[in-house]
């Protein structure tokens, strides 16, 4: 065990935790702030993984978007403040979820363990990739698909844009006649 | 000469092409049929004095279809000569006196294009060589048939009695062309001289000359196929002039004839038409007696001559041969033609075919008179008439038969022969008895018909305007009355009544045209004198039963027994029943088609609508339900994936 | 020096929580935090065999990227139609039984080409318990 490994395990640890409460808290908003805790976490494990670019995109986008986002449509959907009990599912699907979710833990678990075992990388001397080698990474071999992801986001914006201008669009036309969204 | 025969074929057949274009122009129609049907009968008169002796003529030239040989030949001898020139004169009779008979028929035209066509049928029937040519001779006729009987066809009578024809003739043919189809795959060729000297297969050879019994006895009207006949009167007279005088109900003999030393060697088949022959002879001959109708009597009288051709098929020794029946065959041609024109005269003046309407109408009018009286005689075999000669023929060759080893089939033929010579003279006798003799002598007729109140006297004589069509007086499915083609007809002309009289004049000389085939002409002086007492006897009789005329003596008869002859005992309900039969199995068949074999793939689109069904209803879109089978399925075959490649 | 274990382990453990997550949850936002758990187990994992010593073309921390991106849009469409429902249907339980009877077609379709990366389109007329 190394110190790498023990500062690893501390932020793993936290963003297992995090991740843990996120799913089973009973605050709707709770949830949403677990997760954001576990996000910010990850990115620490990623900075102890020697992975820094990553780290902070992960802060970026994750952190400062994603869960603004979530945050977001919890409030537009008027999530309720404070614990409400009807959050979860029956419990038998929460138990068939948990049993789901044990066996994937499981099935991962069976096949990295061996495969990563006594494996190690040493960052302390010179870190094997670094920004610049993603950087030439990125814009090299990988410049195709960076430049079709680009083309993704503007779809996806167009696309949620529509959706909603969809249902803006019908609001309009008829009198709140519910329940006819077509596809 | 072969060319002769291939234009004897072909001519009639062009004639009906091109009278059938010509339909409209009455005048030009009338023209191609009757210019026609004159040269087809030179062309045949030719022929006869001078048959090219030949059964190698080609036609078409040779069917090639394998290991069967079909070379489609014709043949030029005596026999094909002489009945050849009988159809022909009597098709050229029956157009010239359909000129004038349907002069008021906007179908003339069809009509006369049809006869032509029938024409083609049995003259490529008599000179065929093959059997294909014979079954298609066969078939045009069949066809033809149906046109004529069904000339009228806004009478829905007409119509029936032509689809009865038709129906009952083509059951009979399943037969006939099984038994064709037997004899060519025995001789392996359909070519006849091949036919008649192939050897063995008896099961073959059986069911050969069965299957052309049975398709013989179909159109030629032998029991229990005879119901079509009467029937059959719905057609104009000329038509029923041809069919059932000289063409299709002697198609069958003259084929059976053609057959016939296969014929010679088979006992058992030739008792089948022994039996069969007799009983239609004597059956037909006491319901001739019985009718009310003149041509319905014309028509069960040529059932009981017909049967009279194929007894002496039947019974004829091998030496003798076919040629008794078919001088009987040429001899009621003439006869019966004859008679049925006259008859078609008769009822043009009378305005019905009814025997009541035409009550003593022969009295007084002189070449009608005398045709009809010869035509009448001559059907009773009165000699020196051609129908003395030719029955007698035919009854000398029976008794050949019968006391040349025979055995029981020649007897049977022989006694009902002298039965059917008594009755025939009786029904003749009473036919001429009735027609002739004057009105003011007689007693009112009394009509038979369950629903008249009483007799009604019919004493003066229905006008020439009188449209007058006799129906009521007989039950509703007879068929004895053609709708009349005269309503103020025009007298008739110089050329039909010339047909008439040269069919008279046949009857008369014919004897001497049957001279020119061997064997035609023989007959016993014992057997022809008690034939000539019968007739004598049979006709005095009815004479003095009659009281010299006075009354009707077939009114002897008791009235629900008379009715029922008159409807033909009802064998007209027996064919309805098998129709209804037949087509009960076809439902049958259909429905267990439908409802047993197509059971299993209409189930499983009930069955897959079913599922469909159930699936819809077990998926009822909870987003979290499916989320949970997702991922649950995602986990499994992750763990397959993960499992299989470990 | 670290051992590459406890990533790996690491990953495994979020992505059971992330999977739990999905199916223990009835809000739809809910159940997206869940999805996003599960993206980020992927992403460790990524960068974890990306940072063993000759993995190629930098693989692990651009594909990781890569997909930060893309759960980044598909996060953007998803919550755009879970807002649609909201605002149709007035909840967004995912525990509601739709309500499967045929409606005769309103006037006009307008086709969205963005489909939603959720596996159901909500179906109108929601039963169920009114929740968020």
């Amino acid at each position: 065990m190394t110190t790498r490994d023990i500062v690893f395990a501390a932020t793993g640890a936290i963003t297992a935790l995090s991740a843990l409460l996120s799913v089973t808290t009973r605050h709707v908003v709770h949830s949403a702030l677990w997760l954001l805790v576990s996000l910010g976490s990850l990115a620490g494990c990623y900075l102890v993984l020697g992975q820094e670019l990553v780290g902070l995109v992960q802060l970026l986008v994750y952190v400062g978007a994603v869960v603004v986002l979530v945050l977001f449509a919890l409030m537009l959907t008027r999530a309720p403040i404070g614990p409400h009990a009807e959050i979860a599912t029956p419990a038998w699907e929460r138990a068939v979820g948990a049993v789901l979710g044990a066996a994937t833990t499981g099935l991962l678990a069976a096949l990295l363990l061996p495969l990563f075992a006594g494996v190690t990388v040493d960052l302390d001397g010179g870190a094997p990739g670094g920004t610049p080698a993603i950087a030439q990474a990125v814009f090299g071999t990988w410049v195709w698909p960076f430049e079709l992801l680009s083309v993704l986001l503007l779809v996806a914006l167009i696309g949620a844009f529509a959706v909603s201008r969809l249902v803006l669009r019908r609001e309009e036309d008829s009198t709140a006649v519910p329940g006819e969204v077509r596809r | 000469m072969s060319w002769i025969v291939r234009m004897i074929v072909v001519l009639p057949a062009l004639a009906a092409l091109a009278g059938l274009l010509a339909r409209r122009q009455r005048l030009l129609a009338a023209g191609i049929a009757i210019g026609m049907s004159a040269y087809v009968t030179v062309l045949a008169f030719i022929q006869w004095v001078a048959p090219a002796r030949t059964a190698d003529i080609e036609s078409i030239g040779r069917l090639s279809t394998g290991a069967l040989q079909v070379p489609l030949h014709l043949l030029s001898d005596r026999l094909s000569g002489l009945v050849a020139l009988a159809v022909a004169v009597v098709v050229l009779a029956i157009q010239v006196f359909t000129a004038w008979y349907l002069r008021d028929d906007p179908r003339y035209g069809q009509f006369a294009a049809t006869v032509s066509l029938f024409a083609t049928g049995m003259l490529l029937l008599v000179q065929a060589s093959d059997l294909v040519l014979i079954l298609v001779g066969w078939e045009i006729m069949g066809w033809c048939s149906w046109l004529l009987i069904g000339h009228d066809s806004q009478r829905p009578d007409a119509r029936r009695a032509a689809y009865k024809a038709f129906i009952v003739t083509r059951v009979a043919d399943i037969g006939m062309v099984v038994g064709i189809v037997a004899l060519a795959v025995r001789a392996r060729s359909t070519d006849l001289i091949a036919v008649l000297t192939a050897s063995g297969h008896d099961t073959a050879l059986t069911v050969g000359l069965v299957g052309v019994v049975i398709g013989v006895a179909g159109k030629s009207g032998l029991v229990p196929f005879h119901d079509w006949l009467p029937d059959a009167m719905e057609g104009p007279t000329p038509a029923s002039a041809l069919i059932h005088a000289a063409t299709m109900v002697a198609a069958g003999s003259y084929v059976i004839a053609r057959l016939f030393s296969l014929y010679a060697g088979h006992d058992g088949v030739r008792t089948l038409l022994a039996v069969l022959a007799s009983a239609t002879m004597v059956y037909a001959a006491l319901l001739a007696f019985a009718q009310t109708d003149l041509k319905r009597m014309l028509a069960y009288s040529t059932l009981s001559q017909i049967a009279i051709m194929l007894a002496a098929l039947a019974a004829a020794p091998r030496d003798v041969g076919a040629a008794p029946a078919m001088s009987h065959l040429v001899g009621h041609a003439f006869f019966k033609a004859l008679l049925f024109l006259a008859a078609g005269w008769l009822s043009v003046l009378g305005g019905a075919t009814a025997l009541a309407a035409l009550r003593g109408r022969l009295h007084g009018r002189g070449a009608l008179r005398w045709s009809m009286g010869l035509g009448l005689a001559a059907l009773a075999g009165v000699p020196p008439l051609i129908g003395f000669f030719t029955k007698d023929t035919v009854i000398d060759a029976a008794l050949e038969g019968a006391t040349s080893g025979g055995g029981a089939r020649a007897w049977i033929v022989v006694v009902a022969l002298f039965v059917t010579v008594v009755l025939t003279a009786a029904y003749c006798a009473r036919a001429w008895l009735l027609l002739d003799t004057p009105l003011a002598v007689t007693e009112p007729l009394t009509i038979t018909d369950p629903t008249a109140t009483g007799a009604l006297p019919l004493t003066e004589p229905v006008a020439e305007e009188d449209v007058a069509v006799v129906t009521t007086t007989d039950s509703a499915d007879d068929a004895e009355v053609e709708r009349v083609h005269a309503h103020g007809h025009a007298p008739i002309t110089l050329a039909a009544a010339l047909s008439v009289a040269v069919l008279a004049a046949l009857t008369v000389f014919g004897t001497l045209l049957l001279t020119s085939l061997r064997g035609a002409i023989h007959v016993g002086l014992l057997s022809a004198l008690l034939s000539v007492l019968l007739v004598v006897g049979s006709a005095y009789a009815v004479w003095t039963l009659s009281d010299r005329g006075r009354h009707d003596v077939a009114a002897r008869v008791p009235s629900r027994l008379r009715d029922a002859a008159v409807r033909g005992f009802g064998v007209d309900t027996a064919y309805l029943g098998v129709g209804r039969a037949v087509t009960a199995v076809a439902r049958l068949v259909v429905a267990l088609d439908r409802d047993v074999v197509d059971a299993y793939p209409r189930a499983t689109v009930v069955a897959a609508r079913g599922l469909g069904r159930v699936g819809e209803r077990s998926h009822r879109g909870v987003p979290s339900l499916s989320l949970l089978a997702l991922l649950a399925g995602v986990v499994v075959i992750a763990v397959l994936g993960v499992t299989a490649w470990r | 020096m670290i051992h590459l274990q406890l990533p790996a382990a690491l990953a495994a453990l979020l992505a059971g929580i992330g999977v739990y997550g999905v199916l223990a949850r009835r809000n739809a936002v809910l159940v997206l935090i869940g999805v996003e758990l599960i993206l980020n187990a992927a992403n460790l994992l990524l960068v974890t065999a990306g940072s063993r010593p000759g993995a190629p073309f930098s693989a692990g921390p651009v594909l990781t990227l890569f997909v930060i991106t893309i759960a980044a849009a598909e996060i953007c469409v998803a919550l755009a139609v879970v807002l649609v429902l909201f605002r149709v249907t007035g909840a967004v339980d995912l525990t509601a039984v739709p309500d499967l009877t045929d409606e005769p077609d309103a006037e006009g379709e307008l086709d969205a080409d963005a489909q939603p990366s959720s596996p159901h389109a909500p179906e109108p007329e929601l039963r169920g318990q009114v929740s968020s």
